[in-house]
C-alpha cells in the first residue's frame, strides 16, 4: 500500500544529502570533540565550522549558538535555565498553546518553585495579541515566552512587535519557540533574547537542535558536565549530529522560497479540494501555508484509525502530547472541539495526487462513519 | 523606507593620482586587484574611468561586494550609484529615493557636470532636485553638514546619481612595492604586522617555525588560518613551515640560558634571511615591538637583527599593545590569536633573559655548535603550504 505523509509538523523526512554526509562522518569519525590529539581535533573543528555556518545563516554570533538534543531541551534550557538564575523575579507571561515543553517547564516553575504566570489565550484569529502582552508586563516580569508558529492550529505570532514591547521593558526576557517557523517564515534574531528549534523538522537529525542564547543572557545549565557549549550545556557533545546540522540548515534556507511555493500550491488546491465536503470546516483559515486544521464529522481517533488503515498519517493533536489525554489548549482556545479535529501538515515533497486520494479516502470514510 | 537598488558601483582611485609617472602601473594594480577579490560575482562588468573603475552589478548584491571591496587596499573611496537617463523629471524621482532611505533629517545635492552642453548649470540641477526633495519629505537643507549628500554627475550620455562614499581601508594596492616576508608566531602581533605589510602594497610571505611535538598541531592550524584570515587582502598566501625543534634544541643544549632566546631569534632571523634570498624578497617584516619582551629591547633587536642581510622593518615597532589588540580585532583575528597553544617561543622560556645581550656572547655560545648545518636542514625541510579564503576543504560536510 502507497503510503502518505501528511505528518510533516511532527517530525520530516531525513534530507538524503544530510543523512549521506551522517553515514559518512560516523563511518569515520569517533573521537571526543575535546580530546587533544588530531582525532578529536579534527572533530572539534568541524563541530566550531558547524556552529559559525548556523551562526552565519541567522545572523547572530557563533557564541551565540548552543547546540542541544533537540527543541524541547532548548525550550527547557532557555527557560528554566533564565528563571532559575534570576530568581529575584518571578513573573512570567506565555500563552496557553505553547509546545509541551515549554508550558510544562513553565508549570515546573509555577508549581516547585512559585513562579506566577501569566498564560495568555489567542484572539479569535488563534494569534497572540501584541497589547495582551504589554498590558501584562510588570515589574518583576522576567520573562516573556510566546512561540513563533503553534503546531497544532498554524497560527502565526507576530513575535516582530512583542520582542520589540519586551525590549522597551528593561530587565525582561524575550523567548521565542520557532520550531515551526525555521525555514517557513524569515526570522529576525534581532532583540530576540533566546530562541530553539529542532533539526528533525526541517529534514534533519532527531536527537538535535539548537538554542539561540544572546551573549549577555546568563542561563543556570540544566545539565552540568564539562566544558562543552560554552558550559551551559554539559555532556559530551553529540558532535556529528551537531556538524550535519549545519548542511541540513543550509540546505533549508537555500530552497526555502522554492519548497514554500509548493507548499502554498498545495495548501490552495487542498483547501479548494476540501470544499467539495460539506461536512469539512477549516478550523483556522489564516493557518502558516504547511498546516491546516481541520473539523470532521467523525471522531478524529476513528478517522485516524481509518485513514491509518489506507496509507494516510496524519495526526488528531499534537504529537508530543498524543499518548496523554492532555486537553489540545490550542484548539480549545479557538473553540474548537477536540475530538473531532485532525491535523494536515505538508512538505514540499507531497503532491496534489496525495491530495486527491486524501481526499477521496475522507469523502469514503465520512460516507460510512460520518 | 525605500530600498534602493543600486546598478553600479563608482570606485574612486583618489590619491593614487598624486603618483605622477607611476600612476599607470598603480590604476593597473589596483583595478587587477579589485576584480580578483570580487571575482566570484560573475556577473559583474568593469569600466575604467580617468581617476577610478565603473562597475556594473547586473544584479549581483550591492551590500555582499560593499564588504569584499573593503579588503581591497589603494583606492579612496567607492559609492552605491544609479545610471539614469537625461532627464532631469526621472533624475529628482531617483534622488528623491535616495533621501527617504535612512531617517535622514538634513541633505545637499551636489552636481557636477562633466557635460558643459548640457541646458542647465550644476546650481540650477541642484536647486531643481532640492526643491522636489523639500516639496515631498520631511528633509530639509544643510549646505553645511548635511546627514545625506548627493552626487549628481552630469555624463555625455546619462546622469549618474550617488549618495554615501564609503571609504576604503587605505593603502597601496598590493604588490606595487614588491614582496615581503612577514614571521608568523600566531600572537596578537604578528597577524597585525603582516596586515599593516600588505597595506603598503607589498605581497606577502608568511614564515613560521614548528616546534613538534613542543607546539601542537593546533598552534599550526591557527597559523595557517590566520594566514587564510589575511589571504582576503591578497587572494592567497604561501606560508613557509620551517621544523624548528631539532636547532632549537641544540640551542638549549649549548647555550647559557639567559641567552638562549637571543640565540634563537638569531636563527630565525637567519632562516628568513635565507629563505628571502631564496624566494627573492627584499623585505622580512614581524610583529616586535620595542620593549614589549627581553628579546625586543632596543639593544636585543640590534643583536638578532644583525644577522639578516635582508632588510628588516617592524611596522608595530612604536605601537602599545593595547593598540594592537585594537587593531587585532578591528582586522578580525583577535580571538583565533589568542587561542591558547604553546608557541615556539613560550615554551622553553628562560627565567632570567638577558635583556642588553652583546654580540661577542652570541658568538660564542653560537660557535659551540654546528648551527649552520641545522639551519641548511630547516631551510631543506620547509613546508610550502598556500592558503586562501576561497579555500574549501570540507568535504562537502558542509
Amino acid at each position: 500500500m502507497k503510503k502518505i505523509y501528511f505528518d510533516n509538523v511532527a517530525t520530516t523526512k531525513t534530507n538524503k544529502e544530510v543523512l549521506k554526509t551522517y553515514k559518512e562522518l560516523l563511518d569515520n569519525y569517533y573521537c571526543n570533540s575535546d580530546a587533544l590529539y588530531d582525532g578529536g581535533v579534527e572533530i572539534y573543528n568541524m563541530l566550531e565550522k558547524s556552529r559559525e555556518n548556523i551562526a552565519r545563516l541567522l545572523k547572530v554570533e557563533k557564541e551565540e549558538i548552543i547546540f542541544t538534543s533537540g527543541a524541547s531541551e532548548a525550550n527547557s534550557t532557555a527557560i528554566k535555565g533564565l528563571c532559575l538564575k534570576n530568581q529575584n523575579k518571578k513573573h512570567i507571561i506565555s500563552s496557553i498553546y505553547e509546545h509541551s515543553s515549554v508550558h510544562n517547564a513553565l508549570k515546573q516553575l509555577e508549581d516547585e518553585f512559585g513562579y506566577d504566570i501569566t498564560y495568555l489565550k489567542p484572539n479569535e484569529f488563534g494569534v497572540i495579541e501584541v497589547k495582551d502582552v504589554e498590558n501584562n508586563l510588570r515589574q518583576d516580569t522576567i520573562l516573556v515566552s510566546i512561540m513563533l508558529v503553534n503546531n497544532e492550529i498554524g497560527a502565526i505570532n507576530n513575535i516582530d512587535e512583542i520582542k520589540k514591547i519586551v525590549k522597551k521593558h528593561p530587565g525582561t526576557y524575550f523567548h521565542s519557540d520557532i520550531t515551526q517557523g525555521v525555514g517557513k517564515i524569515d526570522i529576525d534574531f534581532k532583540d530576540i533574547d533566546l530562541a530553539s528549534f529542532s533539526a528533525h523538522k526541517i529534514h534533519g537529525l532527531k536527537g538535535s537542535g539548537v538554542l539561540v542564547k544572546k551573549k549577555h543572557v546568563e542561563l543556570l545549565p540544566l545539565i552540568n558536565g564539562g566544558q562543552q557549549e560554552f558550559g551551559v550545556r554539559g555532556g559530551t557533545s553529540n558532535a556529528l549530529v551537531d556538524i550535519v546540522l549545519a548542511k541540513t540548515l543550509r540546505i533549508t534556507l537555500e530552497n526555502k522560497d522554492n519548497d514554500n511555493k509548493i507548499i502554498k500550491e498545495l495548501n490552495k488546491y487542498f483547501k479548494e479540494r476540501i470544499k467539495e465536503i460539506p461536512e469539512i470546516k477549516i478550523n483556522l483559515e489564516n493557518s502558516i501555508d504547511n498546516l491546516i486544521n481541520i473539523s470532521t464529522p467523525i471522531k478524529s481517533e476513528v478517522l485516524l484509525n481509518a485513514l491509518n488503515n489506507q496509507g494516510i498519517m496524519v495526526s488528531s493533536k499534537s504529537t508530543c502530547g498524543s499518548k496523554k489525554n492532555e486537553l489540545n489548549r490550542a484548539l480549545k482556545a479557538i473553540g474548537v472541539d477536540e475530538d473531532y479535529a485532525i491535523r494536515v501538515s505538508f512538505d514540499h515533497e507531497n503532491t496534489k495526487e496525495e491530495i486527491d486520494y486524501f481526499i477521496t479516502c475522507l469523502k469514503e470514510n465520512i460516507k460510512r462513519y460520518g | 523606507m525605500a530600498d534602493i537598488l543600486y546598478d553600479h558601483i563608482v570606485v574612486r582611485y583618489g590619491e593614487l593620482s598624486t603618483k605622477g609617472k607611476n600612476k599607470k602601473d598603480f590604476t593597473k594594480a589596483l583595478t587587477h586587484n579589485i576584480k580578483i577579490r570580487l571575482k566570484h560575482y560573475e556577473k559583474l562588468e568593469y569600466k575604467t574611468l580617468h581617476d577610478g573603475l565603473f562597475i556594473k552589478l547586473n544584479g549581483e548584491d550591492f551590500n555582499l561586494i560593499k564588504e569584499d571591496l573593503k579588503q581591497v587596499f589603494g583606492y579612496a573611496y567607492f559609492s552605491g550609484a544609479l545610471i539614469v537617463e537625461k532627464d532631469l523629471e526621472v533624475v529628482k524621482e531617483e534622488a528623491l529615493k535616495l533621501a527617504l532611505k535612512n531617517d535622514y533629517k538634513t541633505f545637499k545635492i551636489n552636481t557636477r557636470r562633466t557635460d558643459k552642453t548640457y541646458p542647465l548649470r550644476s546650481d540650477d540641477i541642484n536647486r531643481q532636485i532640492a526643491g522636489h526633495i523639500l516639496r515631498n519629505s520631511e528633509l530639509k537643507v544643510d549646505v553645511h553638514k548635511p546627514d545625506l549628500m548627493i552626487y549628481v554627475v552630469v555624463e555625455k550620455d546619462d546622469i549618474i546619481l550617488m549618495d554615501e562614499k564609503v571609504k576604503g581601508p587605505g593603502g597601496y594596492p598590493v604588490g606595487i612595492n614588491g614582496r615581503a616576508m612577514v614571521m608568523m608566531s600566531g600572537g596578537i602581533d604578528s597577524p597585525v604586522a603582516a596586515y599593516l605589510t600588505m597595506k603598503r602594497g607589498l605581497r606577502i610571505e608568511c614564515i613560521h617555525f614548528a616546534s613538534q611535538p613542543y607546539t601542537s598541531k593546533q598552534a599550526l592550524d591557527k597559523v595557517l588560518n590566520l594566514a587564510k584570515m589575511l589571504s582576503v587582502y591578497q587572494e592567497n598566501i604561501l606560508v613557509h613551515v620551517i621544523p624548528f625543534t631539532d636547532l632549537q634544541l641544540a640551542i638549549y643544549k649549548n647555550c647559557k640560558e639567559s641567552h638562549a632566546i637571543t640565540i634563537m631569534r638569531r636563527m630565525m632571523y637567519r632562516i628568513a634571511d635565507r629563505l628571502c634570498q631564496k624566494r627573492k624578497i627584499g623585505l622580512i617584516t614581524n610583529g616586535e615591538s620595542v620593549g614589549q619582551v627581553a628579546s625586543q629591547t632596543p639593544e636585543s633587536i640590534a643583536v638578532i637583527g644583525k644577522v639578516s642581510d635582508t632588510l628588516i622593518m617592524r611596522p608595530l615597532c612604536m605601537m602599545d599593545k593595547i593598540e594592537n589588540i585594537e587593531m587585532a580585532k578591528k582586522i578580525g583575528t583577535y580571538e583565533t590569536s589568542i587561542l591558547p597553544f604553546e608557541d615556539c617561543c613560550t615554551i622553553f622560556e628562560p627565567k632570567n633573559p638577558v635583556t642588553k645581550p652583546k654580540e661577542k656572547d652570541c658568538l660564542y655560545f653560537e660557535s659551540l655548535f654546528d648551527y649552520e648545518s641545522l639551519i641548511e636542514e630547516c631551510l631543506n625541510n620547509d613546508e610550502i603550504i598556500k592558503v586562501s579564503y576561497q579555500d574549501k576543504n570540507d568535504d562537502g560536510i558542509f
